[in-house]
Formats: structure tokens, C-alpha cells, sequence
């Protein structure tokens, strides 16, 4: 960190709602050319922070900036920030062509630039000039995604923008967002699915009952995953490794095929190697990403995981 | 790092407020821009036109003049205007649009500005409409064999057409506003404007307290003489209608209006 300055600055942020506490000192940054994903379960606060980030619903206390604006100081935002917050969250009895109509003229953009966004998120002619009732939710996020582009933004926030989408949707999104945090762009993004954000993501912040449970790039969260690290190995004769292995001070079990090594790949590879015992598999059984959200968030999974529960 | 590296900022000198006028714009296209708007709006009309025939059919030829027909318009539009604002104002929270209306501007007030400035326009719009309807209505008169009197009086088309309508329209922002809710606020009009002066019709008969009390009270009967008589309040019923305005106007609005600048669009 600290290579740059950060674009979003969100700074000790709280939210009540009555004697309910939806956020809890919220602080992270984003930075340009990064996509920051921010992840957390279904009421963790994702949303909250993110329209208080644009202004629709005020703060208890702290400091949120775009820029160094207030998102109010922002004359014409729509041309500085994209935003999509919910792809539904139109009139159903408008066209996809009227509701981009809309915003262009808000904005002060000349028509073709509808077209060009229709055209850019893949809706055909005949999609864009259907009512909105009758889009799917992928249909909803491609539009969506055009409204929060429309403007030609430097800063993306988009909650939830994968939903919906299928996997080639996915795909797409991603190629987008990253091309578009090539050119300089910042973009926060919120998912309650982890391995959406983990192909999307450069950054992550991850959330669970309005707090900030752990920050940082994709590498450093995982190196800091807690537990000893773990090796899924097979070898041609198993019970050699197992033995070597044990003999080695390090305890081993089995693990389907193979064996469940606490040590690292390496460490494992090296008692192999002394042993000239033939490995055909080897890798690092470290925790996932999935494993670290739930870790880090169990406390507020509204289900009672049996993992959780064991570890 | 250089010392001279300075955090992005945004560089917003090259995108102005948006103008009011761009912002009414837009308000007075999402209007008419639905099936359901487009359609109200010519509803309206077409009520106005057959309504107007039917008179020009129905009454004696002697009473088929211009002024009558006008009357006649102004009325319609009386019940059905505030229903087209009343839509234009909670769809925002109905349809959920104003999740994106008020990230685009999100100085509200100038948001609720532009929505009196496109609600006016529309209404003005929609009354010269009428009022073309009105001169086909008496045409129409003619036709039938009528010689309708075509002169007005100015205080018809000012106190019981125009001004009458724009206190409509307003008691149909005040009325969106505060409850945010398109169904709710269009139940909530007609309890107003038919309802409410039914009963203060049957009170006002029961007693003559009543009966003096109800237009100080009561919009839609302190109304009354804008649109009937000469057209032309005395000063005792100007009174009551800044009176009673206040209670069923003023103060609705005010609320409503700070309801606007609050609420959370979910």
C-alpha cells in the first residue's frame, strides 16, 4: 500500500438506524487503476455503505470522499461517478433506450451516446426499445452497467453488478472492469459471492455485521490466512511417504487419493526428495478464499456452518 | 514518492451544475414518457372532449356559450390534473427511480424545483388543451344549431380555469410528497377533493355554525366561488381560502417537502 493515493476515502463511517448499528466505523480506501471488491453476507452493510457514498442516505458519524468531494460537491456526478446500486431500481414501464435517454439528457450527453453504451453492453436493438418489466436481471445489469458508464466516470461503484449474469456474463464484466481500471479508473464493487469477486477483484475488503473484518490484496489475505499451512500430496506409494514423513516430525493424514501434509509444499517435496520417493501430486492445501470469508465473517453467517462449528 | 504527488482528485471544472431548465426538461419527459402518463394525460382530454359534447347535446341552446364550456374543462381537469403530478412525484419511491434521480442531482431541493416547474408547464399545457376542447365543444354547439356567446369573462379564465387548476396541482404535490406512494396519495386526492366536501356539504346543512364555519375550513368549499358566481371572491371569501389553504395546502406541502428532502430511497 501506499504506492498511491486512494480515490474513495471512507473514514471511520457509522450508520445507526435507531439503536441498530448497520455500520461500525467503516474505513477503507480504493485506489485508481484497482478494482476493490468488497465482499461480506447478505446485511453485512455492503449497500449502506456504498449509498451513503453517494449521498442517499446520511451518516451518524465519519467522512466519506470521492476525490476529495463530498459526494454533494460533485456538480453533474453522473459524469465523474457510475453508479449502479440496483438494476431494478427503474420505472418498469420505461425502455432500456428511454431510461439511458433519460440520463443522458440529465447529464447534458448528446443521444449517440445511448446507442454507443447499448451497444458497448451488448443489448440488441430490439432488447433496448422492450419496458423493463420484461428484461432479465441479466438484461437489468448489462443496462445498468451502461447507465453507470454513460457518463464516462473515472469512479465506478456498483453494487452487486454480477448478479444475475452467467458465467460468460461474468466474464465479460470482468474484462470490463479490469480494461477499465487499466486506463486509471476506480472501481468498487460488492458481492456476497466469493468467487465472483476473487476473478474480478484486485483488492478486498470484506465486511460481516457492519464491521471490516480484514483488507487487503488477494495474496496478502491469504498469506495471513490463519492455520499452519497444509500439502495435498499423492505419491506412488503412499505409505513410504507417510512414513518418511511421520519420521520427519510432521504429522500426516489421509486425504482421499493421497495424504494431508502440515508442512508446506516445499518442506513435503524435500522429505519426498530424501526419501527418492516419486510424487504425482503436489500442491498447496492452504485455505481458499472461501475458507478465509467464511473464517472471517462466521461470526455473522446467518447459518450455522458445520465447519465453523469443528474448527 | 515525490513530494510533489498529490492525491486524485476530481477535476470537475469542465462539468457545470446541471441547469434547471435541463433538470425541468427531463422531469416533464419522464411525465408523458410511460404508457401510464402519456395515457392519463390524453385521457384527461378525450374525458374533456366527451363531456363537452354530451353537454352541447344535452342543454338548451340558450345556456351553449364559450364561457360555459370552459367552465366545464376547467372542472374535469380539476379532478384528474393533480393525479398526473401526484404520478410524476411518487413514482420516484413506487417505481424506485429515485435511486438514480438523486445520484444524478443529488441537491434534492433543486430535484423538487424542477418537478413544480415541469408540473406547472404540464398543467398549463394540458389546460390550453382543454381550453381547444372548449372552443370544439362550442363549435360543436354550433353546429347543432346554437349562436353561443363566444366573450369570456377574464376572471373565469383566470380565477376558475387556471388558478383553480394550479391550486389543484399543488394540492397534489402536497399530497405525493407525504404519503410517496402512487396508489396511496391517488386514494388520498379523491378523499380530498370528493369525500371531504360531501361531508362538509351534510354538516354545513345541519347547523349554521357549521354552515359558517366549513369554507374557513374546508379547501374545496372555500374554493367554491373562484369557479362559480361571477367569478370573483369577495374579500370575506379571499379569506377564507388563504385560511382553509393554509391548513389543506401550506402546511401539507411544507411537510411534504421536507419529507422529500429526507426520506431514504430504498
Amino acid at each position: 500500500m501506499g504506492r498511491l493515493f486512494p480515490m474513495i476515502t471512507i473514514d471511520r463511517l457509522t450508520k445507526d438506524y435507531g439503536s441498530f448499528r448497520a455500520l461500525d466505523e467503516v474505513s477503507f480506501v480504493c485506489q485508481p487503476g484497482r478494482v476493490t471488491g468488497f465482499l461480506g453476507p447478505n446485511g453485512a452493510g455492503k449497500t449502506t455503505t456504498m449509498r451513503v457514498l453517494v449521498g442517499l442516505t446520511p451518516a451518524t458519524s465519519g467522512s466519506v470522499t470521492i476525490g476529495g468531494l463530498d459526494y454533494h460537491q460533485i456538480p453533474n456526478p453522473g459524469r465523474h461517478v457510475g453508479v449502479l446500486l440496483d438494476a431494478s431500481a427503474q420505472h418498469a414501464g420505461r425502455t432500456g433506450r428511454e431510461i439511458l435517454g433519460i440520463a443522458a439528457q440529465t447529464m447534458g450527453l448528446p443521444a449517440a451516446r445511448v446507442d454507443q453504451m447499448l451497444e458497448m453492453v451488448s443489448l440488441e436493438r430490439s432488447e433496448a426499445n422492450r419496458r423493463l418489466r420484461n428484461y432479465s436481471l441479466g438484461m437489468k445489469q448489462r443496462l445498468g452497467i451502461a447507465h453507470a458508464l454513460l457518463g464516462d466516470p473515472s469512479v465506478l461503484i456498483l453494487d452487486e453488478p454480477a448478479n444475475g449474469l452467467d458465467p460468460a456474463g461474468i466474464r465479460w464484466m470482468r474484462d470490463l472492469l479490469k480494461g477499465y481500471a487499466d486506463r486509471g479508473g476506480t472501481v468498487l464493487l460488492s458481492s456476497h459471492l466469493l468467487n465472483e469477486v476473487e476473478l474480478i477483484a484486485d483488492e478486498l475488503v470484506l465486511i460481516g455485521h457492519g464491521r471490516i473484518v480484514a483488507q487487503g490484496d488477494k495474496q496478502t489475505l491469504l498469506a495471513s490466512s490463519k492455520g499452519a499451512a497444509t500439502t495435498l500430496v499423492t505419491a506412488l506409494d503412499n505409505d513410504a511417504l507417510k512414513g518418511a514423513l511421520t519420521a520427519a516430525g510432521i504429522s500426516v493424514t489421509a486425504a482421499g487419493a493421497g495424504l494431508r501434509v502440515e508442512a508446506t509444499p516445499e518442506q513435503t517435496s524435500r522429505v519426498a526428495l530424501d526419501a527418492r520417493l516419486v510424487l504425482t501430486d503436489l500442491r498447496s492445501g492452504a485455505a481458499g478464499l472461501e475458507d478465509l470469508f467464511l473464517d472471517l465473517t462466521s461470526d455473522s453467517q446467518r447459518d450455522v456452518l458445520d465447519q465453523g462449528a469443528s474448527a | 514518492m515525490s513530494a510533489t504527488t498529490a492525491p486524485p482528485t476530481l477535476d470537475v471544472s469542465g462539468t457545470p451544475q446541471v441547469p434547471m431548465t435541463r433538470l425541468a426538461a427531463v422531469e416533464m419527459r419522464k411525465a408523458l414518457d410511460t404508457r401510464a402518463g402519456r395515457w392519463f394525460a390524453g385521457s384527461i382530454l378525450g374525458l374533456v372532449l366527451v363531456v363537452c359534447l354530451i353537454v352541447a347535446m344535452a342543454i338548451p341552446d340558450a345556456d351553449k356559450d364559450f364561457g360555459l364550456f370552459l367552465q366545464i374543462a376547467g372542472g374535469v381537469l380539476g379532478y384528474f390534473l393533480p393525479i398526473l403530478i401526484i404520478m410524476l412525484v411518487t413514482s420516484e419511491a413506487s417505481q424506485r427511480n429515485g435511486l438514480v434521480t438523486f445520484t444524478l442531482e443529488p441537491k434534492r431541493s433543486r430535484v423538487v424545483q424542477a418537478k413544480f416547474i415541469a408540473g406547472v408547464l404540464l398543467a398549463l399545457g394540458v389546460m390550453v388543451l382543454a381550453a381547444v376542447v372548449a372552443v370544439i365543444g362550442t363549435l360543436f354547439a354550433t353546429v347543432l344549431g346554437a349562436s353561443p356567446e363566444w366573450s369570456i369573462d377574464g376572471h373565469l379564465v383566470f380565477n376558475g380555469f387556471i388558478l383553480a387548476n394550479i391550486i389543484g396541482i399543488f394540492v397534489g404535490f402536497a399530497i405525493a410528497m407525504l404519503l410517496m406512494n402512487t396508489p396511496g396519495a391517488i386514494v388520498g386526492y379523491f378523499a380530498y377533493s370528493l369525500i371531504l366536501p360531501i361531508a362538509a356539504g351534510l354538516l354545513s346543512a345541519l347547523s349554521q355554525t357549521m354552515h359558517d364555519v366549513i369554507p374557513w375550513i374546508e379547501f374545496n368549499t372555500a374554493q367554491t366561488p373562484l369557479f362559480s358566481g361571477d367569478y370573483q371572491p369577495t374579500g370575506e371569501e379571499w379569506a377564507q381560502i388563504a385560511v382553509s389553504g393554509t391548513i389543506w395546502l401550506i402546511i401539507p406541502l411544507t411537510f411534504g417537502i421536507m419529507r422529500l428532502l429526507r426520506i431514504e430511497f430504498k
